[in-house]
């Protein structure tokens, strides 16, 4: 049995639809799956139906969850600086994080949303196809000397938006536990929510002003990529503000729809 | 060398081997007949600048690859920091942030196997001086699907634990000095 036929068949027994993502990436973490649970496609397959968790396993190893505090901060430097022109000044403006994996990404922006005084003005939702990155998120629990990249992130963007402000002030650090955790007031301005960003509308009714949309769809053939595109692009008002990896572009088909814009695009009036 | 019997070439360094990838990049002439692609370990911070100085010294356009990018002659592609560099079966090059390898993001093993499984024996790759072992098995894959490998004499490089690594996990076509990689590369028409 080969890749696409054992996608196939898992689509149909469990739901899950990975038959449009790049091929290199997922045969490669198929196999590693394959090898550590010493189990052929065959015998995956007739397992789970009945082995919910074993689904749950192979969607976590599938997908790829690594995520960063302020990953790229030169990118999060230019978002600060645009975000305050960028909202409307009357209405509630909506944020999504599409594939937010554990978080990070959407507390790095709560950071910058906060230290902007913008927090009475935006939602921000994060959202994932995996249920335990959303609990991971929604825990705001991190190791910490594992970690300690995510503070210098945070210092160079803060050191380069003429702040001082101290880590310290969004996580309190346990060097005993060696974790870091969220603070309370910046966990209960996200909102995490489970969505499968293949098969699944928005699970919210807003209209969106900025999406983040980074390192997710570098895992989605070009096929998949147009039609997911389209159909977030639908939930986003005119003018609003796309964000992509830093080594991410977004498929020809698209380029009418979106405008460069620096490091962003905006979806076309 | 006949030619138009290979289609790519990929090296892998780690930090200390700038010096020679820059050499090697100086050298190409402007009509080089293949592509290059290049995974090398970088330090944290040696990030901006890095392939903007090596394409100011180059004759080819050196640049950083963007996801689902295809690979084309005239080009030398620099695995991007913090990202691991892979080569898809339609020869597009595609990128990921999954997990460090053997500590290393890019990794060097990942671009090698990958690109091997695409151009198997139509291949050249090359393994530079270095302080890890990472790019040992992504050359024996090189190697196992009949391309063409060449290391690094251990005795030229700063830091040898890379050629080494790859000598003890297979017998290369050819162990060169920078300046014999550099020959070999010039000949190829
Ligand atoms: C590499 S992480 C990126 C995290 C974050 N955006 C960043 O750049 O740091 C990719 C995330 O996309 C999620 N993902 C993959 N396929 C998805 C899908 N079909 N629907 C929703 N999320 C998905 C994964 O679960 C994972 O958490």
């Amino acid at each position: 049995m080969d890749i696409k036929d054992f996608l196939k068949e898992f689509n149909r027994r469990c739901g899950f639809d990975f038959s449009d993502y790049s091929t290199n990436s997922i045969s490669r973490r198929l196999s590693k799956i394959c090898e550590e649970m010493g189990l052929s496609f065959e015998q995956i397959l007739n397992m789970v139906v009945a082995d919910k968790q074993l689904v749950q396993t192979i969607v976590e190893d599938i997908t790829v969850n690594t995520t960063e505090l302020f990953r790229d901060p030169s990118v999060w430097t230019a978002y600060a600086q645009l975000l305050p022109k960028h909202l409307p000044k009357q209405t509630m403006s909506t944020i999504w994080h599409i594939g937010c994996s554990k978080g990070l990404e959407v507390y790095s922006n709560l950071i910058i949303i906060n230290e902007l005084g913008l927090q009475d003005r935006c939602r921000v939702f994060g959202t994932d196809i995996n249920p335990t990155v959303l609990e991971n998120a929604q825990k705001g629990v991190y190791p910490y000397s594992f970690n300690k990249g995510y503070v210098d992130n945070f210092n160079t963007v803060m050191h380069s938006l003429n702040l001082n402000t101290p880590f310290e002030k969004y996580f309190s650090i346990d060097e005993q536990a060696d974790t870091m955790t969220v603070s309370p007031t910046l966990r209960q301005q996200a909102r995490f929510l489970p969505q499968d960003l293949v098969k699944d509308r928005a699970p919210f009714a807003y209209r969106v002003d900025v999406v983040f949309l980074r390192n997710v769809m570098i895992y989605f053939n070009e096929q998949l990529q147009n039609r997911v595109l389209s159909n977030v692009l639908e939930k986003m008002h005119d003018g609003a503000l796309f964000i992509m990896g830093k080594q991410e572009d977004i498929p020809q088909a698209m380029k009418s729809r979106l405008l460069r814009q620096g490091p962003f695009y905006k979806k076309f009036k | 060398m006949a030619t138009s019997q290979y289609k790519a070439i990929v090296i892998g360094g780690s930090a200390g081997s700038y010096a020679v990838v820059s050499k090697i990049v100086a050298a190409l002439p402007p009509d080089f007949p293949l592509p290059v692609i290049i995974c090398m370990h970088r330090l944290k911070h040696v990030r901006a600048g890095f392939v903007e100085a090596l394409n100011d010294k180059s004759q080819l356009n050196v640049i950083e690859p963007y996801d689902k990018q295809p690979v084309e002659r005239g080009n030398v592609y620099v695995a991007p920091a913090n990202y691991h560099l892979f080569v898809e079966y339609d020869a597009t090059l595609s990128l990921s942030i999954e997990e460090p390898h053997l500590f290393c993001r890019p990794a060097i093993d990942h671009t090698l196997s990958s690109a091997a499984k695409t151009w198997r024996d139509k291949l050249i790759g090359i393994i530079l001086t270095g302080a890890n072992k990472d790019g040992a098995q992504g050359l024996k894959d090189i190697a196992d699907r009949g391309g063409y490998t060449i290391v690094q004499d251990p005795a030229t490089a700063d830091v040898p634990t890379m050629p080494r690594a790859a000598l003890r996990l297979l017998q290369p076509s050819a162990t060169l000095p920078p300046q014999g990689i550099i020959d070999f590369l010039k000949s190829i028409r």
